[in-house]
């Protein structure tokens, strides 16, 4: 225990010098993280508050829907913080970077286990927590519940999530130390992000916003019984359940029913940590051993043309391209290509941005709209949210493609070939992939909504663009704000050029939409017939805004970076 | 064939490399010596290019470094301190990388990178990702990956450190036969006894300035007897830590 407590505080002495080692700027840029994470959760405090009341105002059931709409909840927040947790374990339980240093020490292998297991449970739940506190003030607010109903949560939560974690802890001990190799980490990643793909599909396909439509309310009114029967009554989620809905009087005998179930949860948690921990004792020391083993591969040693370098040397035959430069670029983006897909943690956002395309495509389906304008409105408008989520997935692969040549930037940086041929080899790795999917998202949005021709050229016409400039936005601001010795991508497109990057992102998007707004308009009033023609020297206008907009967009943060990176050993 | 005249970086008001001079030519091994914070990397980077100097020139093979900087980049190889390569390319992969960067037509990288291999002891390891490489495999793989190209002239910093002997006694080998061969061997290093057997010539730097630079014999005209770490120390005033192994 007092080895333990030597551990945790040298993370809290390690947290508290990082916050009085902050400069200025970064307590601005944190305070401006700070501030944005507040007004989201503000955002969905608001309509979760909208969304209860109107559950709340529905005669007999509405307490039953809310309870319901809550078990749930709770419920997938069980599941996501036991499945965040297989993923975040295996980092920090396995590979963690003073896992070395801590293992060399005289320390316990438990103590080392229950630290970072602490860590592990710590580092699933929180995100899910934020998410979660705005669902649970707006429950408070709606249903009247007393302060004790805050504190009771702010208590049971941690035996709830270390629960819920202990069972992802588990599962990835247990599999690292059956098949303590690199290609079980491989699998267990893809597997969990294929499962956490899934449950984001399911959730949506199941049409959550039906419960908010009154016409389908009635027929909830017919599940009455299936409303007051339990949420999967053997999890821990419908003990927190049961414990929180005792504050509401919904139920009689709620002080005992808290009791009891806050016994339960906590017991459990408790045998369930301990049992971990004994388990830990036996077989961690092992298991970390076997995972710092490197399976042999035993890839080719064959020097053969690559696909890249056949294309290169086509090209130049042909005149098109300097034979020595497009080798290089050739090089390049095989080398991205190769070191891109043999990373395990890319596949797994891949599975991610496919059950992200397939959301988005289902939700425009779903959409409720009723007359041809209102779609073509709507196909317009869609431009912004496509480029939203091309500038999103930008941040996940773009933004950190300078920042992952890594340590080995050096390689590049000492050879002949120019930062420029590096930045465009990243650019079109990048933007060729991303070109295909923001293409896919807005002709198949613009056939779901049958937009018209004039909006659908339009639509794809700017995504296409868009795309181009986005990934241009991209490299630029990485290579502006690279982080060479960060291997984490998280912490790069957490970084401040991350936040820059996605603030410049959505400025251009907005600017983009505002210069299309009045061929639009020329457009929609044409359609009323309410036109007098089109105006070309407005158009003209507009499209001369649109190239400066693009190559400023593109140009500024390109040619930033490009002399960053080049003055870069200056640093 | 490296030559670097009135060499000067400042960081702000900090001096890291003061009017440095030097001339070496085709064929010798130099050997860089100096106390941590002398102003060495900061040279060797802008050797390399790396980083532009706020006064003063390089030339490497007649080139000036600073303005024909790519062409001057082909005729030279930098093994970095830390050997850093991509963990998700396998060795082969790595040196076949280097070698297109450097402009090695196919054939001659399908001939050359086995032999580089076997001569560093790396072929049972060519097809394996370098992640699972230990340090000493990684700093010969770089080794090789810099001869690929067969650069004119090779920086090395710290070029032995990780190597078993028999790897160390390699490399040795092969820097003399490269020196031999008419290539042009820089390097930094804090193993005295390394400096002592392969180069020709050593320079030290203390606080940016070079304080000595001539041919070890040279160097102990009148000192007969000492070895270069005696020189080394009383140019760099290593004897007053002595004082301090009483905390031990």
């Amino acid at each position: 225990m007092r080895l333990l407590a030597v551990l945790l505080e040298r993370k809290a002495r390690c947290g508290f010098n990082s916050l009085r080692e902050l400069t200025p700027w970064e307590w601005a840029r944190n305070a401006a993280f700070a501030a944005a994470g507040f007004f989201m959760l503000m955002g969905l405090h608001h309509g979760f508050l909208r969304l209860l009341r109107f559950l709340d105002g529905v005669p007999l059931i509405g307490p039953l829907l809310i309870w319901k709409l809550t078990a749930v909840a709770l419920l997938s927040t069980f599941s996501m913080v036991a499945l965040s947790s297989v993923l975040i374990s295996l980092t920090t339980l396995f590979y963690s970077f003073d896992l070395p240093f801590l293992m060399k020490a005289p320390l316990p292998e438990p103590v080392v286990f229950a630290e970072k297991s602490l860590e592990s449970a710590f580092f699933s739940s929180w995100m899910l927590l934020l998410v979660l506190l705005p669902f649970l003030f707006a429950l408070g607010e709606v249903r009247g519940l007393p302060w004790t109903f805050y504190a009771a949560f702010g208590w049971l939560w941690i035996p709830f999530a270390l629960l819920a974690a202990s069972i992802g802890m588990g599962f990835t001990l247990a599999l690292m130390r059956l098949f303590p190799s690199s290609r079980t980490r491989d699998a267990l990643w893809l597997l969990s992000s294929l499962s956490l793909a899934g449950v984001y599909v399911l959730l949506r396909l199941s049409e959550p916003e039906r419960l908010a439509r009154p016409d389908i309310l009635q027929r909830v009114a017919d599940y009455l019984r299936y409303l007051q029967a339990p949420t999967a009554p053997a999890l821990p989620s419908w003990w927190l359940a049961l414990a929180l809905q005792s504050f509401d009087g919904v139920r009689p005998s709620g002080a005992a029913i808290f009791w009891g179930q806050s016994a339960l949860l906590t017991g459990s948690a408790a045998t369930v940590y301990a049992g971990l921990l004994w388990i830990a004792g036996k077989t961690y020391g092992e298991a970390y051993s076997g995972a710092q083993e490197s399976a042999r591969s035993g890839r080719s040693q064959e020097v053969l043309p690559t696909p890249e370098s056949r294309l290169a040397a086509r090209l130049s035959s042909w005149g098109l391209i300097d034979g020595q430069q497009a080798l290089r670029f050739a090089a390049s983006f095989w080398k991205d290509r190769r070191t891109f897909f043999r990373d395990v943690r890319h596949w797994s956002q891949m599975a991610l941005v496919l059950a992200l395309m397939a959301v988005y495509l289902f939700s425009v389906r779903n959409l409720p709209l009723d007359t041809p304008d209102l779609k073509n409105l709507v196909a317009f408008l869609n431009i912004a949210v496509a480029g939203f989520v091309i500038s999103s997935l930008g941040l996940r692969f773009t933004f950190p493609a300078i920042s992952m040549e890594g340590r080995a930037f050096w390689v590049t940086r000492c050879s002949p070939q120019g930062l420029g041929a590096l930045m465009a080899g990243k650019f079109l790795f990048h933007w060729i992939p991303m070109v295909l999917l923001s293409m896919t998202l807005i002709v198949v949005s613009n056939r779901l909504l049958r937009a018209d021709p004039f909006i659908s050229w339009l639509s794809a016409g700017t995504v296409f663009v868009m795309t181009a400039t986005l990934c241009g936005m991209g490299v630029g601001f990485g290579a502006l704000f690279p982080r060479f010795n960060t291997t984490n991508i998280h912490q790069i497109e957490s970084s401040a050029g991350g936040f820059v990057y996605m603030a410049a992102a959505i400025g251009y998007i907005a600017l983009t939409i505002a210069l299309e707004v009045l061929p639009v308009q020329m457009h929609f009033q044409q359609r009323f017939g309410i036109s007098r023609g089109w105006d070309a020297a407005a158009l003209g206008l507009c499209a001369l805004g649109l190239l400066l907009l693009n190559a400023a967009a593109f140009l500024g943060p390109w040619l930033l970076g490009r002399r960053h990176l080049e003055h870069y050993e200056e640093k | 064939m490296i030559k670097v005249a009135g060499l000067t970086k400042r960081f702000g008001s900090f001096v890291a490399v003061d009017s440095l001079n030097l001339d070496i030519p085709r064929g010798e091994i130099f050997g860089f010596l100096g106390p941590n914070g002398a102003g060495k990397t900061t040279t060797v980077k802008m050797i390399a290019g790396l980083l532009r100097p706020s006064a003063g020139s390089v030339q490497v093979a007649g080139l000036d470094v600073h303005a024909r900087t790519l062409e001057a980049k082909k005729r030279m190889g930098l093994v970095p301190d830390e050997p850093f390569v991509y963990p998700k390319l396998t060795g082969v992969e790595f040196m076949r990388f280097v070698g297109d960067l450097y402009g090695v037509p196919l054939q001659t990288q399908a001939r050359r990178i086995p032999e580089l291999l076997e001569m560093f002891e790396l072929r049972p390891w060519g097809g394996e990702l370098a992640e699972s490489y230990s340090h000493g495999m990684r700093q010969k793989l770089v080794l090789a990956a810099n001869l690929l190209h067969e650069p004119e002239v090779l920086i090395l910093d710290e070029p032995l450190v990780g190597l078993d002997p028999k790897s160390a006694r390699l490399v040795k080998d092969i820097f003399k036969e490269l020196s031999r061969r008419g290539r042009t061997l820089f390097m930094c290093t804090h193993v005295l006894e390394i400096a002592e057997r392969l180069c020709d010539r050593v320079g030290i730097m203390i606080s940016g300035r070079l304080v000595a630079l001539d041919t070890l014999e040279a160097l102990r005209f009148g000192r007969e007897g000492e070895r270069l770490e005696d020189i080394f120390l009383s140019l760099t005033g290593g004897q007053q830590y002595s004082g301090l192994l009483k905390y031990l």
